[in-house]
């Protein structure tokens, strides 16, 4: 490559970079700003709009019905997004490539469409605007992360290790709990988070799906920015990036450490 | 669980992937605390017929007993069994320590018995003090010993082996096959051990069963397999072999003899059984049993092509007036032939086998 093509090259690139991270040094910097319009870039920097998100009950209410349907979608996806995995292993790859098709769907059916039909079959059931109906919308959606993050696990693991522990006289739930769950353990980490941040930061479904109840903080922002454009809603917004990135590296780290404690060396 | 170790006997056991008969009847038996090796070329079915031992694959039909109990319809994890893997298949995420112990926490062993028993156990495959270490700081080698005692430490009624040595290197190989030929001979465990290296099951079986297509081919000791192949397969199979193939012309009992008709020569002597007079046969004749001559006109013509230096022996190659390679072995103190030069090889009589060609296609032959 000569000189100038790689200077070009840094430059798209970085021009690339810049588009794909710019929402964020939009939104971060509007919600210190101190004037009670978004502003971009902000005048005169103030944590003003932090104390009126602090200090309102209804943006906690909001946060906290995200971190609830957030951890039942999470738990139900893990759940069954696992044994998913587990059975998908256990097929013929023929029948493993239709099931994994039907099992990927929601990430290629329109958003729009699943929020459709979820109203519809969540309204006659009394589901619709609770935190339980919410939380089964949104693990639809999450499902895919986990079946395929777990069965990314599941292939690194030498089949041969759970026919030996059942070899030793384990029962199969024994050989699960002892052998196949520690080894999959990054996988379901990974899937774990990638679950949570779908849930946490989805609006479609949830919109449709929101009641009083089950207002999720993504929903009360876009509700907000409707009546009030202040910058509040980039304080929220801010709140929502902070901890889905913190939960992601965190959730990096912990997947690193698990992998090099239980990795095969020198093989 | 019992500490005895038992007899393990498969009765005509059959299995078949798809179209693929990988088991054609299978009937062997393991007597109690014998070492019996299966050996034979991939896809011979020799793994399969471990992993129905083990009950990790069912069989189609027939029967397969642990001492006087049919576990056919066992599941693995009530057999009793020692398995070892070519992959070893450790758990990565225990120490050495919980690893050889897993089967005795599966067990209920009281804790200071299985802390004994497995540091009784990983003293005896020389891995004392390993047992904090995690699986992945272990070499190769040490981890095929984890792997030994992991199965050993059960007691079970019967250790199987799937190629446990075919990630090792040479050199290595052979440290741990006698290894494992001492702690057979010191705890007497029924034993099937598969692989398709030959040294290796010389070296550590009484019994070898020579396996080809789902069958077993001959099962007897290293010495009567190398002696007395019933087959030119088993003969080429285990050992260097010259065969000289012909056409039967007198058959008797014990003795028979064939017509090479590339070299129109005759060649006689013991023989195996499935030969019939005018069918097709081979002469084995085993590299050591060769010797060769300068200065005669008797014994089969023949020009040295290559003579190969083995350290205390010597491979000697010839050309035979067909073209067909002819091996000699003999102690490198002996006087090394010149290449190029024409000798004539002889042997003795009873140093012959005639064989039948194949087994396989042989069934319904008439037998003298």
């Amino acid at each position: 490559m000569t000189e100038k093509s790689r200077v070009l090259s840094t430059i798209a690139g970085s021009i690339v970079l810049a588009f794909l991270v710019l929402p964020i040094f939009a939104v971060v910097p509007a919600s210190f700003n101190h004037a009670s319009f978004i502003r971009i870039p902000p005048e005169a920097m103030s944590l003003r709009w932090y104390e009126v998100f602090l200090n309102d009950s209804e943006w906690w209410k909001a946060l906290l019905a995200s971190f609830r349907v957030g951890l039942l979608a999470t738990t139900i996806s893990v759940v069954l997004g696992t044994a998913a995995a587990i059975g998908l292993e256990r097929v013929t790859p023929r029948i493993r490539a239709i099931l994994l098709g039907v099992v990927l769907s929601p990430l290629i059916v329109p958003v729009i469409m699943t929020s459709i039909a979820l109203y519809y079959i969540m309204r006659p059931l009394g589901l619709h605007g609770t935190i339980f109906g919410l939380a089964i919308g949104h693990s639809l959606l999450a499902l895919p992360f986990v079946v395929v993050n777990v069965g990314i696990s599941l292939r690194s693991i030498d089949p041969n290790c759970t026919r030996a522990a059942e070899g030793l006289g384990a029962s199969p739930l024994r050989v699960f709990r002892t052998v196949t769950l520690p080894l999959i353990l990054p996988g379901l980490a990974g899937g774990s988070a990638f679950a949570f941040i779908t849930s946490f930061d989805e609006v479609v479904v949830s919109i449709f799906l929101a009641g009083v109840q089950a207002k999720t903080l993504p929903v009360k922002i876009w509700e907000a920015i409707r009546v009030e454009f202040t910058p509040v809603t980039a304080v929220a917004s801010t709140v929502l990036l902070a901890i889905t990135l913190l939960l992601f590296f965190g959730v990096k780290v912990a997947g690193r450490r698990l992998a090099s404690e239980s990795a095969p060396h020198g093989r | 669980m019992d500490a005895e170790p038992r007899p393990l006997s498969f009765r005509k056991v059959t299995k078949s992937f798809g179209t693929v008969r990988a088991l054609k009847p299978v009937s062997l038996q393991v007597d109690s605390g014998e070492f019996v090796t299966l050996l034979g070329p991939s896809g011979s079915g020799k793994t399969t017929l471990l992993n129905i031992a083990a009950g990790f694959l069912p069989s189609d039909s027939g029967a397969l007993f642990i001492g006087d109990i049919n576990v056919t319809e066992l599941p693995a994890r009530k057999r009793n069994i020692g398995m070892v893997f070519q992959s070893y298949a450790l758990f990565p995420h225990l120490s050495v320590f919980e690893n050889v112990a897993y089967g005795l926490r599966v067990r209920g062993l009281p804790r200071a018995d299985i802390s004994r028993r497995v540091t009784e156990t990983l003293l005896m495959v020389q891995l004392d003090g390993y047992g904090p270490r995690r699986i992945g700081q272990l070499s190769g080698g040490q981890q095929q010993r984890v792997a030994l005692a992991r199965a050993m430490v059960i007691e079970p009624a019967v250790l199987l082996m799937d190629e446990p040595l075919g990630a090792l290197d040479r050199q290595l190989r052979k440290h741990v096959q006698l290894e494992i030929r001492r702690l057979h001979r010191k705890l007497g465990r029924t034993t099937l051990y598969v692989t398709h290296d030959q040294e290796e099951a010389l070296v550590m079986s009484d019994r070898i069963g020579v396996m080809r297509d789902g069958r077993i081919e001959q099962i007897g000791t290293p010495d009567d397999l190398y002696r007395r192949p019933v087959n030119a397969f088993v003969a080429s199979f285990l050992g260097e072999s010259n065969l000289l193939r012909g056409r039967v012309v007198q058959c008797g009992g014990t003795e028979a003899s064939i017509t090479v008709q590339e070299l129109s020569v005759d060649v006689a002597g013991p023989c195996a059984l499935g030969l019939s007079v005018g069918g097709e046969a081979a002469a084995l004749i085993r590299p050591e049993a060769v010797t060769f001559d300068v200065e005669t006109d008797v014994g089969l013509p023949a020009r040295v092509v290559e003579v190969v230096y083995l350290g205390e022996l010597l491979a000697v190659r010839f050309t035979l007036s067909s073209g067909q390679d002819f091996w000699c072995r003999c102690f490198s103190h002996a006087q090394v032939p010149a290449e190029n030069r024409e000798v004539r090889l002889r042997w003795r009589t009873e140093d012959v086998r005639i064989l039948p060609l194949d087994m396989a296609g042989s069934e319904g032959d008439v037998t003298c």
